[in-house]
């Protein structure tokens, strides 16, 4: 499973994976905007873009291809309307939307594969989004497999009961039990939590110190990206 | 503290219907949790599937989070709430048809204010698409639904009588999904307005019209429902 791959990567060691999740959030935040307010026009704009992407990815250490075929993932999405859009003879944009779709998937993994989710969602923290939305997130991703486990189990129950029974009943029954089950999962974890306890939030370790590093990254890549914006 | 019953207890679930056929969930969400719980739910679904799963995109975040944690989950809420006392099921077909065809609609709109060109075939054939996966998305919304009474009915939040209260929501709603596809689209996001250009103002609101067109026939055609189910119950 590909999730499994970008925890992996968000584990690694190099200077990014140091960097403080804050600077690289912040970073991600401006690439997004310059990218999005970049004219269809500038083409070299782009390839400049996926340079400095480049870049970082080998800076952090990770696979360039694997990083792009995973970004890859929002192309059928993008490509629709970028058909769309070249149908109706404005190739240049088409090509546009389609490549600022690909470059910030890919700027948005290089945040999650340097940076391990705790990292990142205690940065959002100190950027005060409201707790209960992190504390959601933090539960729903480490529950994610358990339950996708748990429905591929519930499916091959299912098949093996009887290959012919198919369709809308088998589905609506799967997601009610499903939702059952998970709900007692929730509430055997709440009790468990209460039991050791947890008082409302995670407690994270204190940041590190915003070091002086963290803010050379920050405004190079600051640099970088309004440079590119600006003159190309 | 009580909140954060909440949260522990919500979140396991909506994974499900993600895997199980991409279903959008939302209705079932707002139906069993309420619309304040199922709108942050779905919130933070959102943000992961842009983030590591590269579904939807990082750029269009914010139009996502309104679409469908937002508006839809609103169209849901309202429909279940309105038609709650006519029938359980037809409240509760008439919240996942809504709430997805809310969604796409203003997603369409969306679309066609940042300057995405559609010719009026290609529209109809989306809406038509969507068309389908709401009827869908009502139909497996409505039996999950049962499923999950008939496992334990105190599971399911009680839906109190309607009050003035509801009303003014319903207001509320009703000009969303009416106005939503015009004003949404005028404020989508802030890095979508950003990219905005070149808008052709002609067609647009032709479209557009269309997409009213469709939401007002499916309000007609669960409406009429509700009122039939409910005449036959006095009868």
């Amino acid at each position: 499973m590909h999730h499994l791959v970008i925890d992996r990567w968000s584990r690694g060691s190099s200077s990014l994976h140091q960097r403080d999740p804050r600077a690289k959030l912040a970073a991600l935040l401006v690439f997004l905007v310059v990218l999005s307010t970049t004219r269809p026009g500038a083409q070299w704009a782009f390839v400049a873009y996926a340079v400095l992407l480049i870049l970082t990815a080998n800076l952090a250490r990770l696979p360039i291809l694997g990083l792009a075929s995973r970004a890859a993932l929002v192309l059928p999405f993008s490509a629709t309307f970028a058909l769309l859009t070249w149908w109706s003879g404005d190739s240049l944009r088409a090509l546009a939307l389609a490549e600022k779709s690909f470059l910030s998937g890919t700027a948005a993994l290089l945040l999650v594969g340097t940076t391990p989710l705790t990292g990142w969602t205690a940065a959002l923290e100190s950027w005060r989004v409201p707790r209960m939305l992190i504390l959601v997130i933090q539960f729903v991703y480490r529950y994610l497999f358990v339950i996708a486990e748990q429905v591929q189990r519930m499916r091959w129950a299912a098949l093996c009961r009887g290959p012919k029974q198919r369709g809308f009943r088998l589905a609506a029954g799967l997601v009610g039990v499903l939702f059952a089950r998970s709900w007692q999962r929730a509430d055997g974890i709440y009790h468990a939590m209460l039991a050791r306890g947890f008082r409302g939030r995670f407690v994270p370790a204190p940041p590190a110190p915003f070091r002086s590093s963290d803010a050379l990254f920050l405004s190079t890549c600051l640099a970088g990206c309004l440079a590119i914006r600006m003159l190309l | 503290m009580g909140a954060f019953v909440f949260a522990a207890q919500m979140v396991n679930f909506p994974v499900g219907p993600g895997t199980s056929g991409h279903l959008v969930g939302g209705a079932l969400l707002t139906v069993v949790l309420g619309p304040a719980a199922a709108s942050l739910v779905l919130t933070a679904i959102l943000v992961l599937q842009a983030l590591i799963f590269q579904d939807g995109g990082v750029l269009a975040l914010g139009a996502n989070v309104f679409n469908m944690a937002l508006a839809g989950v609103a169209a849901a809420y309202l429909a279940n709430r309105l038609w709650a006392h006519a029938s359980r099921s037809v409240a509760i077909f008439a919240a996942g048809a809504l709430s997805v065809m809310t969604s796409a609609c203003l997603a369409l709109g969306q679309l066609l204010i940042s300057g995405v060109p559609m010719t009026g075939g290609v529209l109809w054939a989306s809406l038509g698409l969507f068309l389908i996966s709401a009827i869908m998305e009502g139909a497996i919304t409505v039996a999950a639904v049962r499923a999950i009474e008939r496992l334990n009915p105190a599971w399911i939040t009680p839906q109190p009588a309607t009050s003035r209260a509801v009303a003014a929501v319903a207001m509320a709603a009703l000009v969303l999904v009416v106005g939503g596809t015009l004003i949404a689209s005028a404020a989508p996001d802030g890095i979508q307005r950003l990219t905005m250009q070149g808008v052709d103002s002609v067609g647009w609101r032709a479209r557009t019209m269309a997409g009213l067109v469709g939401i007002a026939m499916i309000f007609a055609l669960c409406y009429l429902g509700g009122k039939l189910k409910s005449r036959r119950r006095s009868a």
